[in-house]
């Protein structure tokens, strides 16, 4: 088995693939690459058992062949050569041998029949995206997704496609995102649950990328298939909580304003919040905001007035100011509108300007009781 | 025996016994103990008592004596007697009632006092207290001097005689304190600490009570040194668990801390009523109450429960309680309410109820965990409805 390719074509390929592997694995062969060799198409694999990726290299060869290779060993030895030509030489005593301009190098590899075969999606259903909108949504609403153990569901991204729009949702119980684009639709309505780490991994190969994404899944799995590269993962089991219930549809006090001065105003007056609940208080009356904070423990306290346009009842609501600034640091508007009804139900933030045609972005986010009220 | 030893205390103990300097880590510690507390109490405040064989409490029908002046103990009276058999013991006797606000007032003059020297007190009542002064506000070596000095700042401050017991370890620090009582002190240094074990009655150890005591004599242990004789091994199979604590205690070994404030381990509250119920909803009205009560006193102490356990008194006094560990911290009324309910209709109230109560065990208790639940006491981050 033996074949030359380009060393920067093979290491951008590899760090991509490099990310789906885990740090401390059970099982010493998933430390590896799977490199299978079919004449001129090298497919290089990588899986934490849940999450498969796989990449379609072109080489130079005339050879067939499967070997699994210490992903760490590879990687460090690509990011140290200047681009090149490398020879890739599997010799008979258990180790291949790359050949370089500048001398050679023997990696001992494991057997590729231990390497798990990726999961085949039985009676799937498909839609296609574009690359670009699908690491959008991912983007938009990632963040917004929890962390805890006991309401798995709630760590990933709820995807739902329907006859009217493709819907995307994250939420953590106390801030929650959805993205929806009605510009795509399906005929074939279906739902479900996308884990973070895949999540991850597809928002950093697609951003900004015009190919389309062919998805395939079926109850338990999703593929994702665009240009040279395949993903497989299991999907989070589960029912996703009903979150249009949460969404709350009376919201008579509208504050409309400039995103990037409210969020520096947010940063600045946030330093002075207390360190457990990161509140800050919003009081708006007539055309004024202001943004204060204190941290009763330290005696710091901090407070800025902004002007807006505001149309309802005089309000004095508590956020935590991590959640905010997450959220007005995700939005990419020159102005948003906050919708709120009373100081313990949701604020609803959404974007003024800045969407694509067919695009909805609503943001969720719970208030922090002001203790002295 | 090591393998015996391998549980927490006795690891401990084991190293301390092998291989630690024993010298370097030996504490100071100093057990106060005001004498005749309430009684000492009523005669200062009331002279023409003074020299008097006096009993506060007792004076009721079914009353037992709460504290008994020296004169009155010369004719026998001891606290916890009925108030009818100490008036035979000592017709003079001079039954007060007990006025336990002032006492408290005293005992935190009292505790004051203490912490001038360390911020190390265990008060284990109102009228004692153990105190570490391995490290003190003086940084005095002596233990002695400064147990002197803490009696003769309260009999000046207070008008009050104190006993003190002085030595490397609360238990024998306590053992201490009664041997020179009323109004004295004794040291037992470190040196003379294993011969004062070994000649010290077996009913005198930290945790003998009246059946270990006849268990002890039984297999003919009666001073310290008789129970020195005995192997770990042994011991263990006589008295199972506390086998390895009698075991070291009479090698000087007591590892306790002076443990500076007690941790709460539950909170809740209940009621009594006044005619039994059985309604279920009236019942849950009463709740209501009660769960309130209980919510007022976790935000007073700052802390939220894990579990929750619902007490049920039948009209026959018999009790049960209905309990259930949930997986996040309560402390809220309606969070309570809600957990009531359901472990109200766990299952069917088998006769009337002369008494309900809710309370929360599993606190928070932990430092880090209750400034947390603190500030969310008070600046609560809410949650979307799911």
């Amino acid at each position: 088995m033996k074949f030359i390719i380009s060393s920067t074509y093979m290491l951008k390929n590899l760090q991509t693939l490099g990310g789906v592997i885990n740090n401390n694995n059970t099982m010493p062969i998933l430390d590896n690459f799977l490199f299978e060799l079919n004449h001129n198409s090298l497919k290089i694999s990588s899986s934490d058992l849940e999450t498969t990726m796989s990449a379609k290299l072109e080489v130079e060869s005339n050879d067939e062949g499967e070997i699994a290779v210490p992903a760490r060993l590879l990687l460090d030895t690509l990011k140290a050569f200047p681009e090149q030509p490398l020879t890739f030489h599997k010799l008979d005593n258990h180790t291949i041998e790359i050949s370089s301009e500048q001398g050679k190098y023997a990696l001992a590899y494991a057997n590729a029949d231990d390497f798990p075969t990726p999961v085949n999606i039985e009676d799937a259903s498909e839609t296609v995206l574009v690359g670009d909108i699908l690491a959008t949504a991912i983007n938009k609403t990632i963040f917004a997704t929890g962390n805890d153990d006991l309401r798995p569901v709630m760590n990933g991204v709820f995807f739902r496609f329907t006859e009217e729009a493709l819907i995307f949702v994250g939420t953590d119980a106390h801030k929650l995102v959805k993205y929806s684009r009605t510009d795509i639709k399906t005929d074939k309505p279906a739902e479900f649950i996308m884990p973070k780490k895949p999540l991850n991994l597809l928002k950093g190969v697609l951003l900004g990328s015009e190919e389309d994404v062919q998805i395939e899944f079926n109850e338990s799995n999703a593929k994702f298939s665009f240009e040279n590269v395949e993903l497989t993962c299991r999907l989070v089991d589960g029912k996703y909580p009903n979150y249009e219930a949460v969404i709350p549809k009376e919201n008579p006090n509208v504050l409309t304003i400039d995103r990037a001065l409210f969020l520096s105003s947010v940063r600045r007056v946030s330093i002075f919040s207390n360190k457990t609940t990161h509140q800050i208080r919003l009081k708006i009356a007539g055309a004024e905001l202001n943004i204060s904070a204190e941290d009763l423990d330290y005696s710091n306290k901090a407070e800025e007035r902004l002007t807006c346009d505001y149309q309802g009842d005089d309000l004095t609501i508590g956020f935590n100011s991590k959640f905010l600034t997450e959220m007005l640091n995700n939005l990419t508007s020159d102005e948003i509108k906050i919708k709120m009804s009373l100081p313990n139900r949701a604020g609803i933030l959404t974007p003024v300007d800045g969407l694509e045609q067919g695009e909805h972005i609503t943001m969720l986010v719970m208030p922090v009781m002001l203790g002295n009220q | 025996m090591f393998k015996d030893c391998f549980n927490h205390e006795g690891f401990l103990s084991l190293c301390v016994f092998l291989s630690m300097d024993f010298r370097e880590h030996l504490r100071k510690i100093i057990h106060v103990d005001m004498d005749a507390f309430y009684a000492s109490v009523e005669q200062l405040d009331d002279p023409s008592l003074k020299g008097k064989a006096l009993a506060v409490g007792g004076s009721s029908k079914r009353g037992v004596v709460a504290a008994a002046s020296y004169e009155a103990r010369k004719h026998g009276v001891k606290s916890a007697m009925s108030g009818k058999q100490a008036a035979r013991l000592c017709p003079h006797l001079i039954f007060v009632r007990p006025r336990f606000e002032r006492y408290k007032d005293i005992s935190q003059q009292i505790r004051k006092i203490f912490f001038e020297y360390t911020d190390l007190v265990e008060p284990l009542s109102l009228d004692e207290a153990y105190l570490d002064v391995t490290v003190n506000k003086f940084n005095f070596p002596s233990a002695t001097v400064l147990a002197r000095e803490i009696r003769e700042k309260i009999k000046t401050k207070t008008g009050l005689n104190a006993s003190a017991g002085i030595s490397i370890n609360k238990f024998i620090a306590k053992v201490a304190s009664d041997i020179n009582k009323p109004n004295g002190q004794k040291t037992i240094p470190p040196e003379d600490v294993i011969a004062f074990l070994e000649q010290l009655d077996i009913r005198k150890f930290y945790g003998v009570g009246k059946v270990t005591q006849d268990k002890m004599y039984r297999l003919g242990i009666f001073t310290g040194a008789d129970l020195k004789l005995k192997t770990l091994d042994y011991l263990q199979e006589h008295f199972g668990k506390s086998g390895l604590h009698y075991y070291n205690v009479v090698r000087g070994i007591h590892l306790s801390e002076v443990k500076t404030s007690r941790i709460r381990k539950s909170l809740g509250a209940e009621r009594t009523f006044s005619e039994n119920i059985s309604s279920e909803i009236y019942m849950l009205a009463k709740l209501e109450d009660i769960a309130e009560e209980v919510e007022r006193r976790l935000k007073t102490s700052r802390v939220a429960g894990k579990t929750i356990t619902l007490k049920l008194k039948y009209s026959d006094f018999s009790v049960q309680t209905r309990s259930k560990t949930l997986k996040l911290f309560i402390a809220s009324k309606a969070l309570i309410m809600e957990e009531t309910r359901t472990l109200l209709y766990q299952e069917p109230i088998k006769d009337s109820i002369r008494l309900l109560g809710i309370s929360l065990s599993n606190l928070n208790t932990d430092q880090s965990k209750s400034v947390k639940t603190s500030a969310i006491l008070k600046e609560e981050q809410l949650k979307l409805p799911f």
